[in-house]
């Protein structure tokens, strides 16, 4: 990407001051939204919600648009968002909002057309090693096996050792596949290339995980074990996470937070007060259909 | 093997009727010799050592264009597709290179490079050279955006995600590229050797049509075809086996 489309660096003075400000007095125009859809939502009461006083959010989206040709429409248009270190945010949104659109701002692969992305503080510039990428698809090399698959983070980097080959391996078991590190992707279940894919997103201890839409593919009960092992992997690290999905339970069961997006804005943000670990059987419980009922509501009230 | 049994039961069939209607209809040998004469001069010209130079020169021809054209075929498909610039400028000129008929520039290689093995070797290089380019170009541009973006992501650099993304995904669309190299080889030795060959299989077949050695032609003819199968049969083998990580099972 040529350095000419990044957009000016703001200075930095005026973050500092507007960002800590915003957690905790102006939630901001999405979360206002949130607090008149969902009365419920006792607001800033997110669970794992660190406060943000004096000190930045780990990843700010700061008015940021998006056009994929100069003269077209504005995909991503003047998104804010704030996701503290440690938390998991969940974004919602019909087919063709600008999900993956925004994704991608947020990983460095495309750079905004207006506003800005820091993570850490730093204005983003590029694709950021600090950051894990899980692709809507698996996107595995198809001749290399589950384990170097899962070991590419690295030996893209050096000549993976024999303790980087035991951390893949580790991983692969956490996610369930110990046994078949060496099957290459196409013996593997769709499921089960998801979960290899999963593990390589972890390999590289990124700070920040991306996640598209990663088990939009995969049946109702895979997909719940898949949300489990991402949850317990998360905790593991403290890892920050923006995990993009068209279902809401997926976004409730994940998220400390879930907006909802619409036409390239956020027309909808609300905490979710549920227990971390997300107990067995909370999928059938009052406190998380309701949240559920709500974002529905917010999902049809945006068209 | 039993698979073969019903192709290989029509090949005798054909044999014997290609026989039987020379033998009944008295078809003059000068034209159709029949499949016997052509088996006995194939013999002769094997026991008295006569075909083997000119096997291997044909062979060593097809070698050499196969091994120059495949490598230039390569390297420029890499080139282009890695510049679209580049691309853009040199794509109509290869284009361009390749719709003239590559006999057409036979006589103009015999000017270049004299008699012998030269001329052949560079028809050769000329028509393996578009298959491998074309298909290397094909199969570097197709890889898929969402691996591209997982190498960007990881951070990999240009020559890596060449050799470690795109180089392995394009693999089967370049194998298929080298078989259909590999079988436009022979014809470019043969037809080389024609225009200005003085040893090989093709110059043989001008040899013997100028004596009017008919059986001789076709035993040339049964020992090309020979001769592209089992080269044709090693270029599958050898592709089974690098792809074999590919397929699935
Ligand atoms: N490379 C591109 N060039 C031009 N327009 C694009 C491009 N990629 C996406 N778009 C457009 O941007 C809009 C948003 O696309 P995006 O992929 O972000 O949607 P999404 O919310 O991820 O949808 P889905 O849920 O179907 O994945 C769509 O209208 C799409 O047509
Ligand atoms: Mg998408």
């Amino acid at each position: 990407m040529d350095e000419g489309g990044t957009p000016p660096i703001r200075p930095s003075a005026s973050l500092g001051t507007t960002f800590p400000a915003r957690g905790k007095e102006d939630p901001g125009l999405a979360a206002r939204c949130a607090n008149a859809v969902a009365p419920q939502d006792d607001e800033g009461a997110g669970l794992r919600q660190p406060a943000l006083d004096g000190q930045a959010p780990f990843v700010a989206i700061e008015n940021a648009s998006y056009r994929y040709r100069p003269a077209g429409p504005p995909i991503v248009d003047g998104i804010d968002w704030a996701i503290p270190r440690g938390a998991i945010h969940c974004l919602l949104g019909r087919s063709g909002c600008g999900k993956t659109t925004l994704l991608k701002l947020a990983a460095g692969l495309l750079l905004p057309s207006g506003g800005a992305i820091r993570i850490g503080g730093a204005a983003l510039g590029g694709p950021d090693p600090r950051i894990g990428f899980v692709f809507q698809t698996p996107t595995l090399l198809d001749w290399l096996s589950a384990l170097d698959n899962v070991l590419l983070p690295v030996s893209l980097k050096r000549r993976p050792r024999a303790a980087d080959r035991e951390a893949a391996r580790e991983r692969l078991a956490l996610v369930g596949l110990g046994d078949l590190a060496e099957r290459r992707p196409p013996e593997l279940s769709g499921g089960q290339q998801s979960r290899v894919a999963l593990a390589r997103a972890l390999m590289g201890e990124p700070d920040l995980l991306l996640f598209d839409e990663p088990f939009a593919a995969l049946d109702a009960i895979t997909r719940e074990e898949l949300q489990d092992d991402l949850l317990r992997l998360c905790a593991l690290r403290g890892s920050t996470a923006l995990f993009v999905t068209h279902d809401i339970a997926e976004a409730v069961y994940l998220g400390d937070r879930v907006a909802v997006m619409a036409a390239g804005r956020i027309v909808h943000a609300q905490d979710l007060d549920l227990p971390r670990p997300r107990p067995h059987g909370l999928r059938y419980d009052p406190a998380f259909a309701a949240a559920c009922r709500t974002l529905r509501g917010a999902m049809d009230g945006a068209g | 093997m039993s698979q073969r049994l019903p192709s290989l039961l029509l090949f005798l069939a054909l044999i014997a009727a290609w026989e039987a209607w020379c033998r009944l209809a008295a078809v003059p040998a000068l034209v159709l010799p029949p499949p016997s004469a052509v088996l006995a001069t194939l013999g002769s010209e094997i026991v008295s050592g006569r075909l083997w130079p000119h096997l291997a020169v044909t062979a060593a021809e097809m070698a050499l264009g196969l091994a120059f054209g495949a490598v230039l075929g390569l390297g420029t498909g890499i080139l282009l597709a890695e510049s679209p610039r580049l691309s853009r400028l040199l794509r109509p000129y290869i284009l361009a290179s390749q719709l003239v008929p590559k006999l057409a520039l036979g006589p103009l290689f015999l000017i270049w490079f004299g008699f012998g093995m030269t001329p052949a070797v560079a028809i050769t290089a000329l028509i393996c050279f578009f298959p491998l380019m074309e298909n290397t170009f094909t199969g570097l541009t197709e890889v898929d955006a969402g691996r591209r973006d997982l190498f960007r992501m990881l951070g990999a650099s240009r020559l890596q995600t060449l050799l470690r993304l795109k180089l392995p995904a394009a693999l089967p669309v370049i194998m298929a590229g080298l078989r259909v190299a590999v079988v436009l080889a022979l014809v470019g030795a043969v037809v080389g050797e024609f225009v200005g060959g003085r040893a090989g299989l093709g110059a043989s077949i001008i040899a013997a049509q100028s004596v009017m050695d008919t059986s001789l032609i076709f035993a040339l003819f049964v020992v090309i075809t020979a001769l592209g199968m089992i080269v044709y049969e090693a270029v599958r083998a050898i592709e089974r086996r690098v792809l074999h990580r590919y397929s699935k099972g």
